[in-house]
C-alpha cells in the first residue's frame, strides 16, 4: 500500500470517529431537552386535559366544556382578554421597540442604567408592582394626593399599565436579541444609493428584526391574557378569562372547568406555527459571515425624542418600584410616613431562611434551564422540517399555561402513588423544573433569535477546515451566544426567584421559598413587612446578579488570554 | 469532570432531601391566621413533645385545591382550621375518617358533624373595616349594619369580596340570603350592588383598600379588621347588626393518614383546655363551652356573646344552594 492510499485511510477512519462523535453530541442535544420537555411540560399539560374531561361527578365527556359555555358572563371575559392583549400587546411591542433600539443602535447615554432598571419588574414579586401602582396612582395615591382629585384607576387603566410593566421586559429581552446584530454595509449601500434614514429603517432595520418582533409580541399577549395577579389586584370589576380559572378553581374547587379555560388559553400559542415559518426565513442582515457592526453616531433628530421616551419610561418603572421599597421603610403607609426598620424584623416563623432556598432553586432552575435550552435551539436546526416543527410549537406552548394550571397539572403529574416520578414530589428539584417550564418560552425564543444571529458561513467555513461540531460549538456559536446566553440565565434566575402562581401547589411543610413567603406576610396583614421582604428579595437578586457579572467578565478575560 | 459530576451529584442529593418524610411526624394542612398558628404550634409541641408537627398553611381557596388535587395520593394527615362549607363539599367528606375527638361534647351539634367526621373550635365572623380618616374627609356616616351600606351617601365607597372567588364573600351573602329570605334577600343585594365601586378577587383584600383609604368601607372578616387595627390603621370595625354570616373552621382526619395516632393526639389537643386559653386571644368565635370571652372580641368591641351577633348560618344548606346562588348572582349582578 503506498503511503499515499495510508493517509487517505487514516484520515477517512479519523473523519469517521469524528463524525461519529458529532452524531452522538447533534443526538443528545435534541434527545436530552425534548425528553425534559416531554416528562416535565406535556405530560402534566396531559393530565391536565384528562381532568378537563372528568366531570365532578366522575364521568367522562364534555360536561365541563358545556358548563363553561353556560357560565354567565364568559363571552364578555373572552372579549376582555382580547381586548387587553391586543392593547398590552401595542404598547409594549411600541414602547419594547423603542427601548430596545435606543439601547443597542444609538449612542444615547445611560443604555446599562435603563437595562438594569427594566430588569426591575422581572425580579419584583408580583405584589410590589401591584402595591407600587396603587400607592401612586390608587385613589389615595401620591399622584392623587398631588392632584386633589382621586383618580379610579381599578379596572382596564390599571390593568393596562400592570400588563405592561410585567410584559415590557420580556420584551425588550426578546428585541434586544434582535437588534444586537447589524451589519452596517447594508446601511452603507443603502446610504450610497440615496436611501434616507427612514427608507433605512423600513428596509433594512425592520425587515430583519421582524422574527424578533413577532416572538416578543407572542410572549406580551400570551403572558397577558393568562395573567390574574393583576386583575386580582388591580383589575376591579374589569373580568377577564384567566380570573375565570382562578374563581373555578380557587373560588369554587372546580378543576374540571378551570383544565377547560386553561386549555382555552393555549389557543394563541397556536399562531406560533407561523412564527415558526418566519423563523425558518432566512435574515439578511446580522446573521451575515463578515458582518461589520455599524459604527453608532449621535443623531439629534432621532435620539432626542428616543432618550426621552426611554427616560420617562425608565423613571416611570423606577417609580412604582421605589415607592414600595420607600415604604417598606415607613412606620405605617401612607398615615405615619417617619423611618423605620421595624419592617425588615421578620415575623414570620422561618424569617429570611426561604430567601437562600429560593436562590439555590433559581439557580439551579437557571443553570439547567439555559443548558437545555440553548441545546435545544442547537438541535432543532438539525433536525429535519416537520418534527423540528412539532418541537417548536411545543417549546413555545408553555407560556400560554397559567401557573396555576401549572402548578397543578403538577400535581396530577408527579403526586401519583408508586409512580417512579413521583420521588421528586415535594422536592427542591420539582420547584427548580417548574420555574424553568414555566419561563420556557421566552427563554427558547430569545435563543432562537440569538442563534439566528449566528453566521452560518463561519460554521460552514469551521466545519470545513476540519473543526468537529464540538468545536465549531465552543469556537464559533457559544462566543456568537453569549450575551443572549447570560441574558437568558438571568431571565430564568430572575422569574424563579420571585414567581409565585405555580409553586405555591408544590411547596411543602418544610420546603418553604421566598415568593410564599411575601405571600404569607401579605395574607397575615402584614403588608409593609410584605413589602421589606420583598426588597431582601430584589437586593439579594441584584447582587447575584453582579457577582456572577463580574465573575463571567473576569471568565471571558480569562479565556481570551 | 469527575469533580464536576460530584458536585453535580451532590446538589442534587441536597435537592432531593426535602422529599423525605420522616415517621413520627404529623403533617397538617391549614387555612388559620399565621401568628396564630405560631403560637398553637408551640404551644402543640410542648404538649405532644414526641410529635413531629408540619404544618402547611394557605389561603382557604388555594387550600381546597391542593387538597382535591392531591386527593388521589394525600400528602397531610391533618386538615386543622379549614372553612366548614368548604369541609362539606362531598369530594372532601370522601377523604375524611369519622373520629370521635375528645371534648367533642362541650361543643354544640351546629360545630360538629353528625358522622363526627369534621368538628371546629373556632370560626371568624363578617365584619366591615371602616376608614374613619375616609368618613371624617367626605363628612359621611358611621354605618351600622347591611341596610346602612344602601345608603346612597355609600355610592361608590363601598367593596366587597366577590362571592364566585371568594369564601369570605359567599359567606357574606350566605348571611344576607339566610335571614332575609330568599326573596328579599336578592332584591337587597341588587340594591346594595348600587354603592359598590367593585368586587375584590379575595376576602381580606376589601379590608386593605379600606384600611389604605382607597375606598371608605371594605367588607371584610373580624380578622382582617382587627389585625388593621393593630397595625395603627385608622380602621373602626363593625359587625352588621343584620344577618353577619360567619364561617366556622373545620378540623378533621384524613382516611389516609399515615400516622394516624399521633395525628388523633392532635386533633384531641386542639379541644384541649389550653388550647382553647390560646383561642381566645386571637378568635371573636370560640365554640368550646365553658371558654372564657375572647379577649380578641372584646378588644375589638364585640358584645360579649358573639354566638348571638351572628346569624345562626345553615352550613349544609349552605355549601348545597353555593352553586345555584353564584350562578343567580353572576347573572343578575356579578360584572
Amino acid at each position: 500500500m503506498s503511503i499515499a492510499a495510508v493517509e487517505v485511510a487514516e484520515r477517512a477512519g479519523f473523519r469517521l470517529r469524528r463524525s461519529g462523535n458529532d452524531h452522538l453530541l447533534i443526538a443528545a442535544a435534541i434527545a436530552l431537552p425534548c425528553l425534559a420537555l416531554l416528562i416535565f411540560f406535556v405530560f402534566p399539560l396531559a393530565m391536565m386535559l384528562w381532568r378537563s374531561l372528568v366531570a365532578d361527578d366522575g364521568t367522562i365527556g364534555f360536561a365541563n366544556y358545556l358548563a363553561l359555555a353556560r357560565t354567565p358572563g364568559i363571552l364578555k371575559a373572552t372579549l376582555n382578554s382580547l381586548t387587553l392583549g391586543l392593547a398590552t400587546t401595542a404598547v409594549c411591542l411600541s414602547l419594547g421597540f423603542v427601548l430596545a433600539y435606543t439601547m443597542t443602535r444609538t449612542r444615547v447615554p445611560g443604555a446599562r442604567i435603563v437595562s438594569a432598571v427594566l430588569a426591575l419588574p422581572m425580579l419584583a414579586p408580583s405584589l410590589v408592582l401591584g402595591l407600587g401602582l396603587i400607592f401612586l396612582l390608587g385613589r389615595n395615591g401620591l399622584i392623587s394626593g398631588m392632584l386633589g382629585k382621586r383618580i379610579d384607576i381599578y379596572g382596564f387603566p390599571g390593568l393596562l399599565i400592570a400588563d405592561v410593566l410585567y410584559a415590557l421586559p420580556q420584551a425588550v429581552l426578546i428585541l434586544k436579541a434582535a437588534l444586537a446584530h447589524a451589519d452596517a454595509r447594508y446601511y452603507d449601500a443603502a446610504e450610497v444609493m440615496g436611501a434616507g434614514r427612514w427608507r433605512q429603517f423600513v428596509d433594512v432595520t425592520l425587515p430583519n428584526v421582524k422574527f424578533g418582533l413577532l416572538s416578543a409580541g407572542f410572549v406580551v399577549f400570551t403572558v397577558t391574557i393568562t395573567d390574574f395577579g393583576n386583575a386580582a389586584v388591580i383589575g376591579g370589576d374589569y373580568a377577564v378569562l384567566a380570573t375565570e380559572i382562578y374563581n373555578q378553581v380557587t373560588g369554587q374547587m372546580k378543576f374540571g372547568i378551570g383544565a377547560v379555560v386553561g386549555l382555552l388559553l393555549l389557543a394563541p400559542t397556536g399562531i406560533a406555527v407561523y412564527i415558526e415559518r418566519v423563523a425558518a426565513q432566512r435574515q439578511f442582515g446580522g446573521g451575515a459571515e463578515g458582518a461589520v457592526p455599524p459604527q453608532l453616531s449621535f443623531v439629534p433628530a432621532r435620539d432626542i425624542p428616543l432618550s426621552i421616551v426611554t427616560g420617562l419610561a425608565t423613571l416611570s418603572v423606577l417609580a412604582v418600584i421605589g415607592v414600595v421599597i420607600y415604604a417598606s421603610f415607613m412606620r405605617l403607609w401612607p398615615y405615619r410616613l417617619t423611618f423605620t426598620l421595624k419592617h425588615y424584623d421578620i415575623t414570620l416563623s422561618g424569617g429570611y431562611a426561604p430567601l437562600w432556598t429560593s436562590l439555590l432553586v433559581s439557580l439551579f432552575a437557571a443553570g439547567l434551564g439555559t443548558c437545555l435550552l440553548f441545546a435545544l435551539v442547537y438541535g432543532i436546526r438539525r433536525l429535519p422540517s416537520w418534527p423540528a416543527k412539532i418541537v417548536y410549537l411545543v417549546a413555545v406552548m408553555p407560556v400560554g399555561v397559567p401557573g396555576l394550571v401549572l402548578g397543578l397539572s403538577y400535581i396530577f403529574a408527579f403526586n401519583i402513588a408508586g409512580s417512579p416520578l413521583s420521588v421528586l414530589y415535594g422536592s427542591t428539584l420539582l420547584l427548580a423544573l417548574c420555574n424553568f417550564y414555566h419561563y420556557h418560552t421566552q427563554g427558547f425564543l430569545t435563543m432562537v433569535t440569538g442563534m439566528r444571529a449566528v453566521p452560518p458561513a463561519l460554521e460552514e467555513a469551521a466545519t470545513c477546515l476540519g473543526s468537529g461540531a464540538a468545536q465549531v460549538l465552543a469556537n464559533v456559536i457559544i462566543p456568537a451566544m453569549s450575551p443572549t446566553l447570560v441574558s437568558v440565565f438571568f431571565f430564568l434566575f430572575m422569574r424563579s426567584m420571585v414567581t409565585l402562581s405555580a409553586v405555591i401547589f408544590l411547596v411543602t411543610p418544610s420546603l418553604g421559598i421566598a415568593a410564599v413567603s411575601v405571600m404569607r406576610l401579605d395574607e397575615a396583614g402584614f403588608v409593609s413587612q410584605a413589602a421589606a421582604f420583598s426588597t431582601c428579595i430584589m437586593a439579594v437578586v441584584c447582587t447575584a446578579a453582579l457577582v456572577m457579572q463580574l465573575a463571567l467578565k473576569r471568565l471571558a478575560r480569562g479565556g481570551r488570554r | 469532570m469527575l469533580q464536576l459530576l460530584k458536585g453535580v451529584s451532590a446538589s442534587l442529593a441536597l435537592l432531593m432531601l426535602s422529599a423525605v418524610a420522616q415517621a413520627g411526624t404529623v403533617t397538617v394542612y391549614t387555612a388559620l391566621e399565621e401568628d396564630e398558628i405560631a403560637d398553637y404550634v408551640k404551644a402543640a409541641k410542648t404538649a405532644l413533645p414526641d410529635v413531629d408537627l408540619k404544618v402547611l398553611r394557605l389561603s382557604t381557596g388555594d387550600l381546597g385545591a391542593r387538597i382535591i388535587a392531591e386527593s388521589g395520593n394525600p400528602q397531610h394527615d391533618v386538615i386543622w382550621g379549614w372553612a366548614v362549607t368548604n369541609m362539606l363539599d362531598p369530594r372532601i367528606t370522601a377523604l375524611l375518617e369519622p373520629y370521635e375527638v375528645k371534648g367533642a361534647d362541650k361543643l354544640p351539634a351546629s360545630a360538629k358533624g353528625t358522622d363526627a367526621s369534621w368538628f371546629a373550635a373556632t370560626g371568624y365572623v363578617t365584619a366591615f373595616c371602616v376608614n374613619t380618616e375616609v368618613l371624617k374627609a367626605k363628612n359621611l356616616p358611621m354605618p351600622t349594619s347591611w341596610k346602612d351600606l344602601t345608603n346612597p351617601v355609600y355610592k361608590g365607597e363601598v367593596v366587597l369580596p366577590n362571592p364566585v372567588s371568594s369564601g369570605t364573600g359567599y359567606m357574606q351573602i350566605a348571611g344576607i340570603l339566610q335571614s332575609q329570605g330568599e326573596d328579599k334577600g336578592w332584591q337587597f343585594l341588587k340594591a346594595l350592588d348600587g354603592n359598590v365601586a367593585q368586587y375584590i378577587k379575595s376576602g381580606s383584600r376589601p379590608c386593605k383598600a379600606a384600611r389604605g383609604g382607597e375606598f371608605a368601607i371594605g367588607g371584610s372578616l373580624a380578622f382582617a379588621a382587627i389585625k388593621s387595627i393593630e397595625e395603627g390603621f385608622p380602621i373602626k370595625m363593625v359587625i352588621p347588626t343584620d344577618g353577619a354570616g360567619y364561617e366556622l373552621e373545620a378540623s378533621g382526619l384524613m382516611k389516609s393518614a399515615k400516622n394516624k395516632a399521633d395525628a388523633k393526639r392532635f386533633l384531641d389537643w386542639t379541644l384541649s383546655p389550653e388550647a382553647a386559653a390560646l383561642y381566645t386571644s386571637y378568635k371573636e368565635l370560640v365554640t368550646i363551652s365553658g371558654t372564657a370571652p375572647s379577649k380578641a372580641a372584646q378588644t375589638a368591641g364585640f358584645p360579649a356573646d358573639v354566638a348571638k351577633a351572628v346569624y345562626p348560618i345553615d352550613f349544609a344548606r349552605s355549601a348545597r344552594e353555593r352553586d345555584g346562588i353564584l350562578k343567580n348572582w353572576q347573572t343578575s349582578i356579578g360584572r
